[in-house]
């Protein structure tokens, strides 16, 4: 019988080039804590990512990876888990990634309702560019020189965006509470469909404000809403950030057939179709 | 051997011990990456100072079987475990002044909730060691300070960088 795997196990030999004190370093560790904790296996395991600071993070966990093109890392990811359901699919990217460029992606990801989880690392900043406003930079932010009177423009709402296009489970975590973190992690690995995680993940370099979030951020402590109704006043309303899972719902997941070992003659059989 | 309550203590002192370490070692590696060799060799003296505390923990754990828990499932008197540094206080320009601040904070925390395990448990022998342990961190604070105090005057000048980090594909 095989070891059980530790935390540090599923990382990789790759050292993270993250600004010290970033955020991601704490949604690595919440992710190798939650594979650990699920006792997964390295091989039935994937994590597909698009383009930025937080996309590099498949590099750094023991493995398959596939770093991908901008804003694309939720495409690439749902066609593996469709093709390949047996595996654990984590996809993972910045607010810029996959609510900008990516943004389209995300709202169909949500409407299919494959399973698998997402998870965005939110920082508010395009921080490999050096600390552009993103869709997620707060209307009067204004550290960026390229916005100096502030984006003025509302921000995005992803929670929100994710409940009204399908998504079937969401919560959101904080980099200041990694542990939480990787329990939300591996409780939306383990729903059956689309698990949307808003990650915040503080930029200490480009965004040092973001050291206030403590102060704004406080766990929910009512149940998970079930209605859609019922979520949606929570995410226009809330003061600040509440962490834990926020939404779930119970829905079938696409395609169909997905809860179904794969196929091996399947790509034959389709072959056949077309065989003239 | 049995006795649960001294068990569900020494998990809970491996794990802190262990986080401490990891972190520690983490910082070290970050900061050396982005050039901060000073403070990166401060956090690596941290890291095999928590490697140390951990072997003894683990040595005191010897012969009972302690309890498996998941990462979130431990219960500590914040979000993460007591010696754990927090990503917050950190800043690739920090100073060794600023680290050591940082890592006195650290042990204060560890011995409040050693001390604080002694005082609400009800087995001695987990009263006895978590005081133990308690004590230690006294000692290590004191070690701590006595480095703050002989840093020369200018170990707390910000360190500047007139090109921010860019971090290439």
């Amino acid at each position: 019988m095989n070891k059980a795997l530790k935390a540090k196990d599923y990382k990789s030999d790759i050292k993270p080039i993250w600004c010290p004190g970033c955020g991601h370093y704490s949604v690595l560790n919440a992710i190798t804590k939650a594979m650990a904790g699920l006792g997964l296996d390295k091989d039935n395991l994937a994590l597909v990512s698009g383009i930025g600071c937080s996309s590099r993070l498949p590099a750094y966990v023991d493995s398959y990876g596939f770093h991908g093109v901008h804003g694309r890392g939720l495409a690439v990811a749902q066609g593996l888990k469709v093709a390949r359901p047996e595996l654990t699919v984590i996809a993972l990217g910045g607010d810029g990634d996959g609510f900008s460029i990516g943004g389209n992606h995300f709202m169909h990801a949500c409407r299919r309702n494959i399973n698998m989880v997402y998870i965005a690392m939110d920082n508010e900043v395009y921080g490999m560019t050096k600390g552009q406003a993103s869709p997620t930079s707060p209307e009067d932010w204004l550290s960026s020189k390229l916005t100096p009177h502030g984006p003025g423009v509302r921000p995005f709402k992803p929670a929100a965006v994710a409940l009204a296009s399908g998504a079937t489970w969401i919560g959101r975590a904080y980099s200041g509470n990694p542990n939480q973190m990787a329990g939300l992690i591996a409780e939306a690995i383990e729903h059956p469909g689309f698990s949307f995680l808003h990650a915040l993940s503080q930029c200490i370099t480009f965004c040092p404000e973001q050291t206030d979030w403590k102060s704004i951020v406080k766990e929910r402590a009512e149940p998970a809403c079930t209605h859609h109704d019922q979520a949606a006043a929570v995410f226009f309303n809330e003061e600040g950030f509440d962490t834990g899972v926020l939404y779930t719902q119970q829905r079938a997941v696409w395609p169909p057939q997905q809860g179904s070992a794969p196929r091996e003659d399947a790509l034959d059989q389709l072959a056949a179709k077309f065989r003239v | 051997m049995s006795n649960e309550s001294l068990a569900l203590f020494l998990a809970h002192s491996i794990e802190l011990e262990s986080e401490a370490k990891n972190r520690y070692q983490e910082l070290s590696e970050t900061m050396a990456t982005h050039h901060n060799d000073e403070v990166a060799q401060f956090f690596a003296r941290m890291a095999r100072e928590a490697k140390r505390h951990l072997k003894e923990v683990r040595q005191l754990a010897k012969g009972l079987e302690l309890p498996k828990i998941r990462a979130w499932e431990f219960d500590w008197p914040g979000e993460e475990p007591p010696e754990t540094a927090s990503y917050e206080e950190l800043h690739y320009l920090m100073t060794l002044r600023q680290a050591i601040e940082i890592a006195i904070k650290n042990e204060r925390t560890a011995e409040r909730y050693y001390r604080a395990m002694a005082a609400t448990s009800s087995d001695q022998e987990t009263i006895t060691i978590a005081t133990e342990f308690a004590d230690e961190e006294v000692e290590h604070t004191a070690a701590l300070e006595k480095m703050l105090a002989d840093l020369p005057e200018n170990g707390s000048c910000p360190r500047l960088d007139d090109d921010e980090p860019n971090m290439p594909e």
